[in-house]
């Protein structure tokens, strides 16, 4: 065994200070992967920062075109929030496919985005919005937050409070589940806004989500599943493991992108 | 699991074979290394820490240099232990060949991780391996550059 020790921190400032001092200090959002991973001792902090009790952190408002969601928001919560439905209806259905009911009860978007998962549904939604993540201390635009797998433009002690969603003219997210862990196989995200249609894939790319700009082009001129025939993604730098080859990964990208596009709304 | 690239590195031949013998080039490039020691010319051993989402794992291991063709082609055999998160163990065959002013680097590597890496990380093992690998050769072609 080993000691971890716990804070419940009652605000932003709090936790900071509690992870500036920790040795090896963790944010917990809510525990699905941290947890997990601790218990099979295959990570080990030292202080364990729970930023689940901060007030306000679970907020989500529409003001000014836009969906701000707190970063302690849980799966289920955002699933049913009335807000999100009427918003990005999108984005409360991708809520409510996030792995299984547990999951969701507990499973907070900041601690999503935060670990960028390379098959996690939240980053394509993030992605595919053209977001805003908030933190404590700045903003970052999707573009630049995500940078690989598992890996983001985030610094050490910088903690995300909020996502900031621009309202689209219509959103659609579709996935192809692993049936046993409901992570994506492939997930894709597709918007039609102001600037033209973004799409963005999580669940096939080696380095984690991406945005596929040759079906973005597609869907800007005519934004309808029909726009992407013969738009194929090539099938190198998609992830292969048991479950699935590259090229097959790489045929369930079109595959699922028309389906999101037929269901935006 | 097999992986295998190929990496051009901005330098000839004899330099790029100096550098893969060279255990102070090859622990500033190998991501996470903690400590790599020559025990002998052909044998290293080396402490690397690896940090992906979530999991942290300190991993100690020894390589092997065998089949030695200086300055073509040598194979890599090795094994780390990382305690409970599992084992790692593999090799790789590496080929240098002369492209002008470049050399063109080939690997093919047979690998096998067990233990709970393996368990719960069968989904991401091969990516991670292969962003590993792309890291180590990235750092290696700036540090053989100069």
């Amino acid at each position: 065994m080993y000691q971890t020790k716990y804070h419940k921190p009652a605000s932003i400032d709090d936790a900071v200070a509690a992870l500036a001092v920790a040795e090896d200090g963790k944010v917990l959002g809510g525990g699905q992967t941290l947890l997990p991973t601790m218990k099979q001792h295959l990570a080990s902090p030292t202080d364990l920062v729970d930023v689940g009790g901060i007030s306000g952190m679970a907020d989500i408002s529409v003001s000014d075109g836009c969906l701000t969601i707190g970063a302690g928001a849980r799966h289920a919560d955002v699933a049913a929030s009335s807000v999100v439905r009427d918003a990005i209806p999108a984005l409360a259905c991708l809520a409510g496919g996030i792995g299984d009911p547990a999951v969701r009860s507990m499973g907070t978007i900041g601690g999503s985005v935060a670990n960028n998962d390379p098959a996690a549904d939240y980053p394509a939604a993030v992605l595919g919005l053209g977001a805003t993540v908030v933190t404590n201390t700045r903003e970052i635009a999707a573009d630049d937050f995500f940078e690989g797998m598992f890996t983001t433009a985030l610094e050490e002690d910088e903690i995300i409070t909020a996502i900031k969603f621009p309202i689209p003219s219509s959103a659609g997210y579709s996935k192809f589940p692993n049936p046993a862990s409901r992570y994506a196989m492939v997930g894709v995200f597709v918007a039609n806004g102001g600037s033209g249609a973004r799409v963005a894939v999580t669940g096939a790319g080696q380095d984690g989500v991406f945005r596929a700009d040759s079906m973005e082009s597609a869907l800007s001129s005519n934004f309808s599943a029909g726009s992407l025939d013969g738009t194929s993604l090539d099938a190198d730098g998609m992830m292969a493991d048991i479950h699935g080859t590259a090229e097959y990964r790489a045929h369930l990208v079109s595959v699922v992108a028309k389906r999101a596009v037929t269901s935006a709304v | 699991m097999d992986l295998s690239g190929q990496y051009r590195i901005p330098a000839d031949v004899a330099t790029v074979w100096a550098a893969l013998n060279d255990a102070e080039v090859l622990s500033r490039c190998i991501p996470g290394c903690e400590e790599l020691e020559k025990e002998s010319d052909t044998e290293m051993a080396a402490k690397v820490a690896l940090k992906i989402g979530p999991v942290k794992a300190r991993f100690s291991g020894r390589v092997k240099l065998q089949d030695l063709n200086p300055p073509h082609s040598y194979s890599i055999v090795g094994e780390g232990k990382g305690g409970v998160a599992g084992f790692a163990k593999g090799g790789a065959d590496v080929r240098l060949t002369q492209d002008g002013d470049e050399t063109v680097l080939d690997y093919s590597a047979k690998a096998q991780v067990g233990g709970k890496l393996a368990q719960l990380g069968s989904r991401l093992v091969k990516s991670t391996s292969a962003k590993l690998a792309d890291q180590f050769f990235d750092n290696f072609s700036k540090a053989v550059a100069g």
